[in-house]
């Protein structure tokens, strides 16, 4: 099997799903994972698709275009190297922090590169701005060797200099508030409590 | 990814409307520790609590760093005094409270429950010994406290143990006179009192628990608050009061759910058990932190005016369904708690002569506890102590329901004056009792009112 990841944009339309992914069956294509959004009128998709027989990449792009030839698609796709990339980055506990305040150009860059330097891992990430208010939510895994309060602090000093709010809150948290589901404790936590022992 | 409106609401309960976990209070059973020498006795009790507490504050600390949500009170619950201390006399009880005092102060807790004593239906002299030694014991110590059952609906109504302790609040007012009688406040004379509550002054830890246990006090008022003038505010059309309670059931429940979470993660991180969410809303003396603006909220604008009574059903009720849906660990108390000079929108009401004694009584039928926090003239006599505390086990005992009073005459100042007790305890105006003085025979004579009928319950 080889397998692609393969991204597309393009000003939002209906359709785009259904000739993307007619494309992709065109060319014997199974989709594994798939991801869509529209941001502000553009959308955009990023999917992982497995083919019986390796395939040019610019021979898959262009089979795409052809197909949504009317939406004007822009097309990228990657070949996943041995089926699936080891990932790069390490893990840790899924926190989300959420910045709140005032816009100014950078903020979302310079708050990544703070993470980026303490090894933190975004995975999901919203930000918008409405008039001139700035709102970021993002998940992020903190790892395992580094404490929560480190990270609240780095960010409330970009937030203090920035007039920006900055919250660092375990995912439990949020997802106790709004799932009916039972009650979850962190991961590191289920770990650490296996080995107490009661009095 | 969760939804940034949903991330967002609950960082807003938590940031901006005061969400946070009121009390953790580890409960232990001192059983154990029972030994008819008071030296062995105490350091039993000094080892058993530093066992199981030693880690609270720490561990305490870690969790409420791991989730952002502040852990307002640390508490130990343990059992009740007058079953451990059984046999001591009052020089025992005294070194008792003050073995509890301080290893409270040493593993960093606020205040330490269980100086209680279950009299419902009967005394025992441990139990009269206990009572007695009250006043030196809540005036001498800074983080005892007491509470006596005096009744429940299978026993009955011990009025003899009621009688007592109308001479106790006296005492232990006058004890504490340069703080306007606020010994007073760390005793709660509970009628149907929960084994699991998390709540001081009345926390213990009953019979039917495990060794030690977790219990979580979880507040909101100011969540509850901001959602109901929220939607009040922001509806296209007028909410019903029938709108009004889901949207309090549906805040009650995250405040439940966040309860349960950091109860579970305490538990877990010290090896002991989760016991209980208490679902109460209590308040605090900071603006928008208060019961009483959750009903100005709803529209009552004037506290203690009609409806009053049937808005804090509304709340209570409401808060109660969400609880339930969002844990099957709901105990203790579980309503809003109308603790007068606690909550500045109810002290203020008192001020303006809106909320009287009697209109409290009425209120205390559709929630929790009682007669909560409520200053008193110094003059008020024992007996007149004794019937308020009747009139209020009672509606608990005909009403199947816990009710509870923590009433403090404040020694020299009459109706009308301040009384302030500082901090968490607040400050309000002393109220008037009607018709002062005229229970006394009723009070003396004793004994105990049979308990109820169970059927025919109109």
């Amino acid at each position: 099997m080889s397998s692609y990841i393969i991204s597309v944009t393009a000003a939002d339309r209906v359709g785009i799903v259904y000739s993307v992914t007619g494309a992709l069956l065109d060319q014997g294509g199974n989709v594994l994972e798939l991801s869509q959004t529209v941001m502000r009128g553009y959308f955009t998709i990023i999917l992982e698709a497995d083919f019986p027989t390796p395939r040019s990449p610019q021979q898959l792009a262009e089979a795409i275009q052809e197909r949504g030839k009317r939406f004007d698609l822009k097309v990228l796709v990657t070949e996943v190297k041995n089926g699936r990339d080891e990932p790069l980055v390490v893990g840790g506990e899924r926190f989300i922090l959420t910045v709140l305040g005032d816009d100014s150009p950078g903020i979302v860059h310079n708050i990544a590169g703070s993470l980026a330097a303490h090894g933190v891992n975004i995975v999901d990430l919203h930000a918008r701005v409405d008039g001139d208010r700035f709102a970021l939510v993002m998940e992020a895994l903190i790892p395992h060797d580094l404490t929560p309060a480190a990270i609240r602090s780095e960010l409330e000093r970009y937030g203090k200099a920035h007039k920006l709010e900055a919250f660092v809150q375990h995912e439990s948290i949020f997802a106790a508030t709004t799932e009916p589901s039972p009650v979850r404790l962190g991961s590191a936590l289920r770990s650490q409590g296996e080995s107490l022992a009661s009095h | 990814m969760h939804r940034t409106e949903d991330v967002l609401a609950t960082l807003s309960m938590i940031r901006q409307h005061k969400l946070d976990v009121r009390t953790v209070t580890m409960g232990i059973d001192l059983a154990p520790c029972a030994s008819p020498d008071i030296t062995v006795l105490c350091d039993r009790i000094r080892d058993r609590l530093i066992h199981y507490a030693g880690r609270l504050a720490a561990v305490c600390r870690e969790v409420e760093s791991r989730y952002g949500i502040p852990i307002v009170n640390r508490r130990i619950a343990v059992s009740p005094i007058g079953r451990i201390a059984a046999g001591q006399k009052a020089e025992g009880l005294l070194a008792v409270a003050r073995t509890l005092d301080a290893v409270a102060a040493e593993v960093e807790v606020d205040l330490v429950g269980g100086f209680t004593a279950l009299v419902q239906k009967g005394w025992s002299d441990s139990d009269r010994r206990l009572i007695a030694s009250l006043p030196e014991v809540l005036s001498t110590t800074s983080r005892v406290c007491s509470s006596v059952n005096v009744g429940t609906t299978a026993a009955g109504i011990n009025m003899d143990a009621i009688a007592a302790l109308g001479h106790v609040l006296k005492d232990t007012a006058e004890r504490t006179r340069d703080h306007d009688g606020f010994g007073c406040a760390k005793l709660v004379i509970f009628a149907n009192a929960p084994n699991d509550n998390p709540f001081m002054a009345g926390a213990f830890h009953g019979s039917g628990e495990t060794d030690c246990v977790i219990n979580i006090g979880v507040s909101g008022p100011g969540v509850v608050k901001a959602a109901v003038e929220d939607l009040v505010a922001h509806s296209a059309t007028k909410p019903t009061l029938g709108d009004i309670a889901e949207e309090i059931k549906s805040t009650a429940f995250r405040v439940t759910r966040v309860g349960e979470l950091i109860g579970r993660e305490v538990a877990a991180r010290l090896g002991v058990a989760f016991g209980i969410v208490d679902l109460s809303l209590a308040p605090t003396p900071q603006v928008g932190d208060s019961v009483g603006e959750i009903l100005q909220a709803m529209g009552v604008a004037r506290l203690g005016g009609p409806g009053s009574t049937a808005a804090l059903a509304l709340l209570n009720d409401a808060v109660k369904k969400g609880g339930s849906f969002a844990s099957s660990s709901v105990g203790g108390l579980s309503g809003a708690f109308v603790a007068v000079s606690e909550d500045q929108a109810l002290a203020r009401a008192v001020e303006a002569g809106d909320l009287t004694l009697a209109k409290l009584e009425a209120m205390t039928a559709v929630c929790s506890v009682g007669l909560d926090m409520i200053a008193v003239p110094g003059d008020t006599d024992a007996e007149t102590l004794s019937a308020l505390i009747a009139d209020e086990v009672a509606i608990g005992v005909i009403n199947h329901k816990t009710t509870a009073v923590r009433v403090i005459p404040v020694p020299g100042k009459a109706a009308g004056e301040r009384a302030v007790f500082g901090g968490l305890f607040g400050e309000m105006n002393i109220l008037a009792i009607h018709a002062a003085g005229g229970s006394t025979e009723f009070v003396r004579h004793g004994g105990r009112i049979p308990a109820p009928l169970s059927s025919l319950r109109n």
